[in-house]
């Protein structure tokens, strides 16, 4: 199992590194199958440690691989080691396994694009980066992956530097997930503090023994969930997500849906004996998700840019996820982040060969009609989104309801919020998703179609949407409640439940979240038929299309704030202070040495004599000291 | 047995006081660099001095020592000299004032 795990690690490194370090001897082309194969071999890595692990009893599964030490400071060490168990492959598989498809994409997409090796190196690296925070053996590797998957997300979002908002967007994603990062690392100085150690199993040991007071187990708790809040762009650091929409389309669909944004899910699954010891917290991260996923929802009814939808839907599904974990229903909240990477991956790359076809344009206003031109392209992406919408038998239906199931199982005021909010998502889900839906592939042909004669692109793009549509069909019986569960088993020796939904409940939250989907579906079918937006002009539509004003109320309370202060601090501080300081200074100094140079007369003699006094008086006071 | 050891001292002092006037009062490098090695000279005269008053060998290697670094003192010197004399500038050490302050 280790060798697996390390050969998945350290495949993407090489990849990225070979592609760094080969510059311009290697082709675009070259630098793009170097990338691919690298996340692939990265998979068959992962697929020799599952089966290895496949063939152990579940008790067995867990293995930290042996390593060597990385820091010491005092009694405090940190050792460089992987931990494979069940959790981590399940990860494992899904980053390199989606993200091998969505590389394997980006061939076809960014033919033709100036410096495709840099993102071909980037695409390996951020694999690495996610690989390394999923199978880091302590807190600390976790958040150096954490930290490096940061990076990749910066690098990628601002893939076209010369675009002056794709660069602002990504230092916005590079503050928000550092902001993230500092507090996730604040929990862990705590953790340092009081266990003195970061390994896995000592800080839940300490977490679960009651070993730490509350209070030090509930910060460290809302450390952490800071730090999942941030990369899982869940309020309230939601607002990069969004606009990270400004990297290329394959990036999209890596970064901000199949993989880095479902860390935060993961770390909540990983440290859960944190979060358990810590109730309050949990079901915080519970409330933060049902807020986002309704707030997403909501947004997502009146944007026009094709990703940004597909961006909402992506934090609302999230926020499912964190209302799994938020009531401890681990192996759901993760049944649905694989799901969800299938069929939001799918999303993003059929939606990719739509703009490619339209040669960039990304507003829905200008599609429509397209289902003749891209009818391989139509089809998945009806998949993706009735799969979003959680319709069976697709992949959504069997990991979205269970969730909600678990929170009706959870029950009490927090279950029942949980529960109607949950609900009224699904509502949500099925009125944005057929909106974009008919929106691009429906209706008039917009006017955008003049200019595209792309088609459905090489089958490099082709190949890979379909395959993700034929897992987003198939995967979802990986868990049928009741009858057939081994994602669930397999999860459960390291992520142990604390609800479990009776028959009764899933069957009637399936049969409710369908028939809401289904009735948003409606709704917006007849919005459209009718010519309507689904939310009429008005102070509603303005909020919504302000996006509830989260970057203005960030931009007065933070960034105004914090520029009138720098400016004030410069005229008041920088100007007359330090830099009239410095001024002086010099000043003072060439004075002082034009006083000094006098005494320079470059006379040798004067020198000589000044060194016979000087000897002479010396000797003189040590005579008379003696 | 040789004189006693005031006598070296009282050598070694006249010399260094030699020395050093040669130093200050004359202007020709050449003649400075001579009134250099009479002032290390004096000083090797004390140390094997006191070496035979103490009976002991320290100050006579040290002696040694001196000597070694008076010799490659001359060769720099000398070789500077040369250097001067054959861009043709005046060999008078109170005309060099190139590095005035």
């Amino acid at each position: 199992m280790a060798f697996g795990g390390w050969l998945c690690l350290l495949a993407p490194l090489a990849g990225f590194l070979a592609i760094l370090l080969a510059g311009t001897r290697i082709t675009r082309r070259q630098a793009g199958i170097l990338s691919t194969a690298s996340v692939f071999v990265g998979f068959a890595g992962a697929v020799i440690a599952f089966v290895d692990a496949l063939g152990r009893t579940p008790e067995d599964r867990a293995e930290l691989t042996a390593s060597w030490t990385w820091l010491t400071a005092g009694d405090f060490r940190v050792r460089l080691e992987l931990l494979i168990d069940p959790l981590s492959l399940v990860m494992m598989l899904v980053v390199t396994g989606i993200g091998g498809l969505i590389v394997l994409y980006s061939n076809g997409y960014m033919a033709g694009e100036d410096e495709e090796r840099r993102y071909f190196a980037y695409m390996s690296f951020f694999v690495f980066a996610m690989l390394l925070l999923v199978e880091g053996g302590n807190l600390l590797l976790l958040l150096v992956g954490w930290g490096l998957v940061g990076l990749a997300s910066y690098l990628l979002i601002g893939f076209d530097h010369h675009r002056p908002s794709a660069v602002l967007a990504a230092k916005k994603a590079f503050l928000m997930n550092a902001l993230g990062d500092a507090i996730m690392a604040l929990g862990l100085f705590l953790a340092i503090a009081k266990v003195g150690s970061l390994d896995y199993g000592a800080v839940f040991d300490a977490a679960s023994s009651g070993a730490l007071s509350d209070t030090t187990v509930t910060l460290i708790a809302l450390g952490l969930l800071g730090g999942a809040v941030a990369k899982s762009a869940q309020i309230p650091l939601h607002t990069w997500l969004p606009d990270a929409m400004e990297g290329p389309t394959p990036v999209s669909a890596l970064i901000h849906a199949a993989t880095m944004v479902t860390a935060g899910v993961y770390l909540i699954c990983r440290t859960h004996p944190v979060f358990e010891a810590a109730p309050d917290i949990q079901h915080l991260a519970a409330l933060l998700g049902l807020a986002t996923l309704l707030l997403a929802g909501v947004v997502a009814l009146v944007q026009w840019d094709i990703k940004r939808v597909i961006a909402y839907s992506t934090m609302s599904q999230i926020g499912y996820m964190f209302v799994g974990a938020g009531v401890g229903a681990y192996g759901f909240a993760m049944f649905h982040l694989v799901t969800h990477a299938f069929f939001k991956a799918l999303l993003f790359l059929a939606a990719g060969i739509v703009i490619h076809h339209l040669s960039g344009e990304q507003d829905i206003r200008k599609m429509g009609g397209l289902r003749r031109e891209l009818p391989v392209t139509h089809v998945t992406f009806l998949i993706g989104t009735l799969a979003l919408v959680g319709i069976p038998p697709l992949a959504g239906f069997w990991s979205k309801d269970p969730i909600l199931a678990a929170a009706l199982a959870q029950g009490g005021a927090l279950g029942w919020v949980l529960y109607v909010g949950g609900l009224l998502g699904a509502v949500l889900t099925g009125l944005y998703a057929l909106r974009l839906y008919f929106y691009v592939f429906h209706g008039e042909r917009g006017e955008a179609h003049a200019e595209g004669h792309h088609g459905e692109g090489a089958r490099t793009m082709t190949w890979p949407v379909l395959v993700l549509a034929g897992g987003t069909c198939v995967v979802g019986f990986l868990a049928i409640p009741g009858v057939w569960e081994p994602f669930e088993e397999w999860l459960e020796p390291v992520v142990p439940p604390l609800v479990a939904p009776t028959a009764a409940q899933d069957w009637l939250t399936s049969l409710v979240a369908v028939t809401l989907g289904v009735l948003g579906s409606y709704l917006a079918w007849r919005a459209f038929r009718a010519g309507r937006e689904l939310v009429a002009d008005g102070a509603l539509r303005n909020a919504l299309e302000h996006k509830l004003w989260f970057d203005e109320l960030y931009d007065a309370l933070f960034t105004r704030p914090a520029q009138a202060l720098a400016l004030r601090l410069r005229d008041n501080v920088e100007q007359p202070v330090v830099q009239r300081g410095l001024d002086e200074l010099a000043e003072g100094t060439l004075d002082a040495a034009a006083v000094a140079g006098r005494a320079q007369s470059g006379l040798l003699r004067t020198y000589a004599l000044a060194f016979a006094v000087s000897v002479s008086v010396l000797a003189l006071v040590f005579l008379v000291v003696r | 047995m040789g004189p006693d050891i005031p006598w070296y001292l009282a050598v070694s002092s006249i010399l260094f006081a030699i020395g050093v006037g040669g130093v200050l009062l004359r202007r020709s490098p050449l003649i400075v660099l001579l009134s250099l090695e009479i002032m290390l000279n004096s000083a090797n005269l004390a140390f094997v001095g006191f070496s035979r008053l103490h009976g002991e060998m320290d100050g006579q290697i040290f002696a040694l020592a001196v000597m070694a670094v008076a010799a490659s003192e001359v060769c720099v010197g000398l070789g500077l000299i040369v250097a001067m004399a054959r861009r043709r500038l005046t060999l008078d050490v109170d005309t060099l004032t190139e590095l005035k302050g």
